[in-house]
């Protein structure tokens, strides 16, 4: 199986969107990965890391209801499309194999 | 509540910049965050941070369109070129008729503008590439003699004025003075015989020797190639050649060699090559080859001719040009120039000096010389406006044409729209088969060009050429290809784009009925008007030329021939020798020929009752002139044979200019002339001297042995033919040999040198001949046209009224009374511009003929004529077709 490799960006953006569930919007996504991360993101790079995924297959939207809040304009709702899922999945089981091959004594000792 | 918003520039910003199926949702979200960061932050943050974000989102997603799900091509794309351009030939090979013809008008008329172009572009760029040009003046003035304040603008100065100003007027930068001179130039060659060069148009012209200041060169720039040009027209007897002149007289030898080699003007002036430069390859009109250094002047027997400190006289020949020094304008020096007049000029004749821009020189024939070859401005204009009115006139041709055949494309277009096509893109498609078209046109006018220019050399200024590959040649071409396209096809563009597909598709005609046809009629009308103004205006030409050529002019002309032998001497022998031939009835000592380029204005005195004091024109000759002519005597006699002046005799005009009632009051009264009196022993009728543009002067008639030094022949023309005069013609020159046995015979017919005075006219003529005949072909070719597509349209209306009736003739006056009624109407306004135009042209004349209303009809006649001509043949053939078979078939 060909793998579609994600960027270290498009793969956290891709996880908010699991996290939301389905309020992943633009706005609560930059908001989510600013709370999550403590990354001051700009909403134009998760736009544009949205759209990316979306070409790729690896998300899926479509336009929520008019809202207030908004001056009536829809929300575009992302969620994530079963090749996302499986994409993070691999991306997990990558890392994980690689912890569990680190010797106790092959990363220095962090205090957290 | 505007408070509240995010900055409007920014959203609009968005709103251009975002991809249509990304703005709402980006819009939402920033709003979001707008309205959050105002309430947290308040609201001027709120704005910068929404205008940061907006433009955050330039990016390459957010401006990405999205592909539409019904795209089509752009107009420019490849594949829809290659359809334009299948469909383009498709549609000129179907109408052969109208493509031929507009291609053909379209050729001529491009041909027509590029060859008015070179003329008018190579006459209006003489000397126009000189350095510091702007700076550059003539010395000219203005002269009176007398008492009488009369002013004549003159193009040259007497000789001591260069000199004067040079000295005496401040603010001058350089002032160049120099003489145009005649002479045989002699190359002397060791101990053998000389090389000759003859004086006249085969050897060395006129116009290529001249005697010059030293700052001739810098107020000209040349390029030296051997001397310097510091020294080299310092001393006497000093020679600068120019480098063809130079290998004309000297062969091939190295140019350095040539420095130091001897020259021989007027038989015995020698002068040494001091330098050699390179002619001007551009259009100028100083055409100047031989330069001898001023200082010769002084040191030999030039001074008898050339008097360098002469305030008293003028000579067509002494030139002076200034340059002045930069940030002066000419009109500064007015005042200095007067107070030099009136210092210098306190005598009788007088003389201001003035300055005449470089770029004047080529076109004001107010200020005559003996070098410069004038344009007449309002000719090259007229020839602009010909050239424009005759690539109107074509590209009008083509817009009738395919407006009128607008209806067969009408599926097409539908067809187009319905398959996607823009209004945009069709009219491009149409503009590209204009431009298709034009630019057949212009490669057939390229290939014409070259031949056109050698058949019509004589209409042409002398040493233009046709350089395709110059930038301003191909600039020109560009420029005409683009406003005949525009001009011709963007009309058409427009009415075949505007089509309804729906209307069309049905069948029906998308011409709207009221409107239909209005501005084709118009064209039309426009058409045939300019036609016709060329029509009267060829008419009007015609008459004036013949008039001229017949009008009886008060002197014979037939079969005389004058011979300049006064320049060599020996005049007398001569004309003893020749008057022994048997072909030859008369011989006279004269002057100049009655009338000819050449004549001479003097001041003559009459003390009757008051004093009357006159330019008198003069006429000289010995006693045979009168009667060589044929002048007629209405009163008195002829002066009899003398060996001086003793007696005179006037014209009609000068009798009554001295107030006798009839010419034989005149007789035996006496002339004042450079302070001496002589009586009037004849008055004869008024003959003309100078061309039609002149009224007869008054004029005196007598004999001055010292002018009267050249001859005029009258040979015996009854019942000879052309080669007995030719026979005799050559005794003459062999008579000619044996007085002047190393000088060439130079002789030339009268009616050949009165035609000279006419050269102007004749081109003109044969301008507006073709022209004429151009514009005509062109407006016919789309009649023509026009009258085939209609009777093809109305080929089933023609049927049904032959079967319900109708004669021949009756369908034949339908077709063509249309057209008529157009012709018509272009006659009547044609018929004041035409006036007019005639009008202005003929106000040049002195004798004219009248501009009289047969003329129009004339005109008008032919256009109708022509005009019904090229319908007719379709009108009849339409009117003959057998009902039946257009009836038959749907």
């Amino acid at each position: 199986m060909r793998r579609s490799y994600l960027g270290e960006f498009e793969e956290v953006v891709l996880l908010t969107v699991a996290v939301l569930g389905t309020g992943a919007y633009g706005v609560a996504i930059t908001d989510e990965l600013d709370r999550q991360t403590g990354r001051a993101v700009s909403i134009s790079a998760v736009h544009a890391a949205l759209h990316r995924l979306e070409e790729k297959g690896m998300l899926k939207s479509h336009l929520g209801e008019a809202t207030a809040e908004r001056g009536g304009r829809r929300k575009r709702l992302f969620s994530v499309t079963i090749l996302g899922s499986r994409t993070l999945h691999d991306i997990r089981a990558v890392r994980d194999q690689l912890w569990d091959s680190i010797s106790p004594q092959g990363l220095p000792a962090v205090s957290l | 509540m505007s408070a509240k918003l995010p900055p409007r520039w920014a959203e609009r910003f968005l709103e251009i910049v975002c991809a249509p199926h990304l703005f709402e949702e980006i819009q939402g979200d920033l709003y979001e965050r707008f309205l959050r960061n105002a309430r947290l932050f308040g609201i001027s943050y709120a704005r910068r941070q929404y205008a940061r974000e907006v433009l955050s989102f330039l990016r390459p997603f957010a401006l990405k369109r999205q592909p539409r799900a019904y795209s089509s091509p752009s107009f420019l794309h490849p594949v829809m070129i290659r359809n334009y351009l299948k469909t383009s030939f498709r549609n000129l090979t179907k109408n052969k008729v109208s493509a031929l013809i507009n291609l053909f008008g379209l050729s001529l008329g491009v041909t027509a503008c590029l060859i008015i172009y070179l003329i008018t572009n190579y006459e209006l760029s003489y000397d126009t590439f000189h350095a510091d040009r702007e700076r550059i003046f003539r010395l000219v003035g203005t002269e009176t003699r007398g008492s009488n304040e009369e002013t004549h603008p003159v193009g040259f100065v007497p000789n001591a004025v260069p000199k004067g100003v040079r000295e005496e007027i401040a603010g001058l930068e350089t002032v160049a003075a120099f003489h145009n001179i005649k002479s045989a130039v002699l190359i002397p060659n060791g101990t053998e015989k000389p090389k000759k060069f003859e004086e006249g148009k085969r050897d060395v012209s006129n116009e290529e020797i001249v005697v010059a200041d030293p700052q001739y060169f810098a107020v000209f720039k040349y390029q030296w190639l051997a001397g310097n040009p510091k020294t080299a027209l310092n001393e006497p007897f000093q020679l600068v050649l120019s480098e063809r002149k130079a290998r004309t007289y000297f062969g091939d030898l190295p140019l350095e060699q040539i420095l130091g080699k001897e020259v021989i003007y007027w038989d015995s002036i020698r002068v040494k090559v001091s330098g050699i430069v390179k002619e001007w390859d551009k259009p100028t009109d100083f055409t100047f080859t031989d330069f001898i250094s001023m200082a010769t002047v002084r040191s030999s027997k030039m001074k008898e001719s050339i008097n360098l400190d002469d305030w008293e006289d003028i000579w067509s020949s002494s030139q002076a040009f200034v340059k002045l020094p930069e940030g002066t304008r000419p009109e500064q020096l007015t005042a200095s120039f007067q107070q030099f007049s009136s210092k210098h000029f306190q005598k009788d004749f007088k003389f201001i000096p003035g300055l005449q821009p470089l770029s004047d020189l080529h076109f004001n024939e107010e200020y005559g010389d003996n070098y410069t070859h004038k344009a007449h401005l309002p000719t090259l204009y007229g020839m602009m406006g010909v050239a424009l009115f005759i690539l109107l006139i074509a590209a009008i041709n083509f817009i009738n044409l395919s407006t009128a055949q607008s209806v067969q494309r009408a599926k097409e277009i539908g067809v187009r729209k319905v398959l996607g096509s823009s209004r945009k893109s069709l009219v491009f498609q149409f503009l590209g088969e204009t431009t298709l078209l034009t630019l057949l046109a212009v490669v057939i006018a390229l290939a014409l060009v070259s031949p056109i220019l050698t058949a019509f050399q004589s209409l042409t200024p002398r040493g233009l050429t046709f350089d395709l590959f110059s930038l301003q040649t191909l600039v020109f071409l560009l420029s005409v290809t683009v406003t005949t396209s525009l001009l011709a096809g963007f009309y058409p563009s427009l009415v075949l784009s505007s089509y309804l597909p729906a209307l069309t598709l049905k069948g029906q005609s998308a011409l709207k009925g009221g409107q239909k046809g209005y501005l084709r009629k118009g064209l039309i009308v426009f058409q045939f008007t300019v036609s016709l103004v060329f029509i009267i205006a060829t008419l009007i030409v015609d008459r004036q030329l013949s008039y001229i050529r017949n009008k009886e002019l008060g002197f014979s002309k037939d079969a005389i021939v004058s011979i300049d032998a006064g320049r060599v001497g020996k005049s007398d022998i001569l004309a003893e020798k020749i008057r022994q031939l048997s072909g030859v009835e008369l011989v006279s000592m004269q002057w100049f020929p009655p009338m000819g380029l050449s004549y001479m204005m003097t001041k003559l005195k009459y003390t009757g009752k008051t004093e009357i004091e006159t330019d008198v024109s003069a006429k000289i000759g010995d006693e045979n002139f009168i009667p060589l002519y044929g002048i007629r005597l209405l009163a008195g006699r002829n002066y009899v044979k003398s060996d001086s002046l003793k007696e005179f005799v006037i014209n009609a005009t000068y009798a009554k200019v001295l107030g006798f009632q009839k010419p034989a009051d005149a007789l035996n009264q006496f002339l004042d002339f450079q302070g001496r009196k002589y009586p009037i022993v004849g008055v004869v009728a008024d003959f003309h001297e100078q061309s039609f543009h002149d009224k007869i002067n008054a004029t005196f008639l007598a004999y001055m042995p010292r002018q009267a030094q050249n001859l005029g022949v009258k040979l015996t023309s009854k019942g000879k033919t052309m080669r007995d005069l030719k026979a005799t013609l050559a005794q003459i020159e062999q008579q000619w040999k044996e007085v002047h046995p190393d000088k060439k015979f130079e002789y030339e017919f009268l009616d050949d040198r009165i035609a000279r005075l006419y050269e102007k006219e004749e081109k003109t003529s044969r301008l507006v001949n073709t022209a004429t005949g151009i514009a005509i072909l062109i407006s016919c070719m789309g009649l023509f046209g026009l009258a085939t597509f209609t009777a093809e349209q109305r080929t089933k209306e023609i049927s049904i009224r032959k079967v319900l009736g109708a004669s021949v003739t009756g369908i034949v006056m339908l077709l063509s009374g249309n057209f008529l009624k157009l012709v018509f109407i272009a006659l009547i306004l044609a018929a004041p511009v035409a006036w007019w135009a005639m009008d202005q042209w003929l106000q040049s004349f002195a004798y004219k003929v009248g501009i009289e209303w047969w003329i129009f009809a004339l005109a008008g006649l032919m256009a109708v004529a022509i005009a019904l001509l090229t319908i007719s043949f379709q009108s009849i053939r339409a009117a003959l077709t057998n009902p039946v078979k257009s009836l038959r078939s749907e």
